[in-house]
């Protein structure tokens, strides 16, 4: 493969993780993750310095955690999540790739359908290049913004 | 049968403390009294002392009587509390919500202020003001400050209000142990802004009937009959708080808990304290993890809710992370729990606006003070209507005396 078309899928890898969860396709999302995958989201609270880590699983935690997701009560107006690609680097020795986009995450309400902004922040992914195929092995979603409101179950 | 409007209005037949009329939460004129006779009078949760650890450290903090604070650690590592306000010229003196500096200037003229308030440096001095004005005469507003349960900086607007540990009493005397067993740290804080009033939303820590919307509280402790979770009682303490027993959390009912075996010293495994304080502020401290509620009302149908998480300060990089993963599954803002529940506070928030025709709010459940009882939720409104002069089922009462004097 050239260079070229190495970021290309890598950059439709990413398109399609946000489509699979824009359609709340959560095993569509996990079919494009590596088994190995591991889900974490953070953000910085200058309030006291520090890192937040909100969310923090492997591929097994979020397995289940998805497979919970129907029994609870939760927000069902729609999230759509537009990314860009912004850095990619490629590791060749360990088969790898770190993809960085940004993403800004929006939310439109089902009765009467007004859009506002959720969230903003980035997406540091590794993916896997492993028998020609990426895969999403590491998803780092590092968030600007702090007030989401009432929250959502939902990965970003 | 359905209700027409004078039948879904009429007073339910229960005493006056089992339910509360609907403008308590929705009326902006009850709002800027509770303000003035509430927000004003008590002792707030500002921020944790770990938050300023070092000299010149300082935090603002947005006081719910309207005013703009800024903490901070003086050299002397004493904690106070200021007006965030520059008395030269009324400017915002800090703007970012945490640093360091060894004196606090002000962007505008550079007046500068030390950690005890003090002016220390105005440019020019002599020069513009002669003998009239100088650095002697002017510095910050301080403002009532304690540390105290566990290392929390307590605020008070009040120059003449009882000291903090008389406004407490002994509601978090059942915590104290756990509060005090170690230096404790924040690890999380932040807000979300919701468009609901600010008691709907204390009011789901003080009442746990509502576990039926919480499918993760019903696995892991109601349908468990060994867990204690029917057992739990409520203690009502004077000032209108209150505090629930511990119980037996199974976590491993629920799959993907993700949660591992640590604990909290002092507290037994899997137990689970919470203390609720008068007018908006919970602890609650669950197994591994200590969270701290606290409210900023803006109006009656907005507020800046304050989510702090805290760990000990002796914990290692892993057992924090263990901490988070422990919060992260029910709390924070992708948690099981606090999503549900913050859900339906907004919904309570959307359905009991200003304007809409709302019905009395019950408050009538009675189970020998245990945790279906909702004697939390009641003990606070007869506060609430000690503090405002009103009954929170009849708060109009005095308005209607005095018209039909006239």
């Amino acid at each position: 493969m050239t260079q070229t078309v190495d970021r290309r899928e890598l950059e439709e890898l990413v398109y399609e993780t946000c489509a699979r969860l824009d359609e709340k396709d959560l095993q569509g999302f996990l079919g494009l993750c590596d088994p190995a995958f591991a889900y974490k989201v953070s953000a910085y609270a200058p309030e006291v310095r520090r890192e937040m880590t909100w969310l923090d699983r492997d591929r097994a935690e979020i397995e289940e955690f998805f497979g919970m997701l129907p029994k609870h009560n939760t927000d069902r107006n729609p999230l759509s999540r537009h990314a860009q690609v912004t850095r990619v680097r490629m590791d060749a020795a360990r088969q790898r790739a770190e993809v960085t986009s940004t993403v800004q995450i929006f939310r439109t309400q089902l009765d009467g359908g007004a859009t506002e902004l959720f969230a903003v922040g980035r997406y540091l992914d590794t993916i896997s290049l492993q028998a020609g195929t990426p895969r999403l092995l590491a998803r780092h979603v590092k968030l600007d913004t702090r007030d989401l409101g009432w929250g959502t179950h939902l990965p970003l | 049968m359905s209700r027409n409007s004078v039948q879904w209005r009429q007073r339910p037949q229960l005493p006056s403390t089992h339910y509360a009329d609907p403008s308590i939460y929705s009326d902006p004129d009850l709002f800027e009294q509770e303000r003035e006779k509430i927000f004003k009078k008590v002792w707030w949760l500002a921020v944790h002392e770990s938050e300023l650890p070092t000299p010149g450290d300082f935090r603002t903090y947005r006081h719910p009587g309207d005013a703009q604070l800024v903490i901070v650690r003086g050299e002397d590592m004493k904690i106070r509390t200021f007006l965030n306000i520059c008395p030269h010229r009324g400017n915002l003196l800090v703007y970012t919500p945490s640093g360091n500096s060894k004196n606090l200037v002000c962007i505008f003229h550079q007046w500068a202020f030390n950690g005890k308030g003090d002016c220390v440096d105005i440019p020019r001095e002599k020069a513009g003001y002669q003998q009239r004005v100088c650095r002697n005469d002017v510095a910050l507003k301080e403002v009532r400050t304690e540390i105290g349960y566990g290392g929390f900086v307590w605020v008070n607007l009040d120059d003449n209000a009882p000291g903090l540990a008389g406004e407490i009493g002994g509601a978090l005397d059942s915590m104290l142990p756990e509060l005090e067993a170690e230096p404790m740290e924040t690890l999380w804080y932040y807000q979300a802004r919701l468009k609901t009033n600010f008691k709907l939303i204390h009011d789901t820590n003080s009442e746990f009937y509502h576990d039926y919307l919480h499918i993760y509280n019903r696995i892991t402790g109601m349908l468990k009959p060994d867990s204690g979770y029917f057992q739990r009682k409520y203690t009502a303490f004077p000032g209108g708080h209150a505090s629930v027993g511990s119980m037996n959390v199974s976590y491993e009912s629920y799959k993907s808990s993700g949660r591992g075996q640590l604990g909290w010293p002092k507290l037994a495994p899997n137990g689970w304290k919470l203390v609720d304080l008068f007018p908006c502020i919970t602890f609650n401290l669950r197994t591994s993890v200590l969270r701290i509620d606290s409210y900023i009302p803006l109006a009656p149908d907005d507020v800046i809710y304050e989510f702090r998480l805290l760990g000990l300060k002796s914990d290692t990089p892993e057992i924090r992370r263990q901490r988070e993963k422990d919060s992260a599954v029910i709390w924070g803002p992708f948690g099981r729990n606090l999503h549900e529940d913050l859900l339906a506070s907004s919904g309570q928030g959307m359905a009991m606006a200003k304007g809409s025709e709302t019905m009395y709010v019950l408050q009538a459940r009675e189970e020998d003070l245990t945790i279906h009882d909702e004697v939390g939720m009641r003990h606070y409104l007869v506060e609430w209507s000690r503090r405002m002069g009103r009954s929170s089922a009849d708060p109009y009462a005095s308005e209607r005396v005095a018209a039909r004097a006239a």
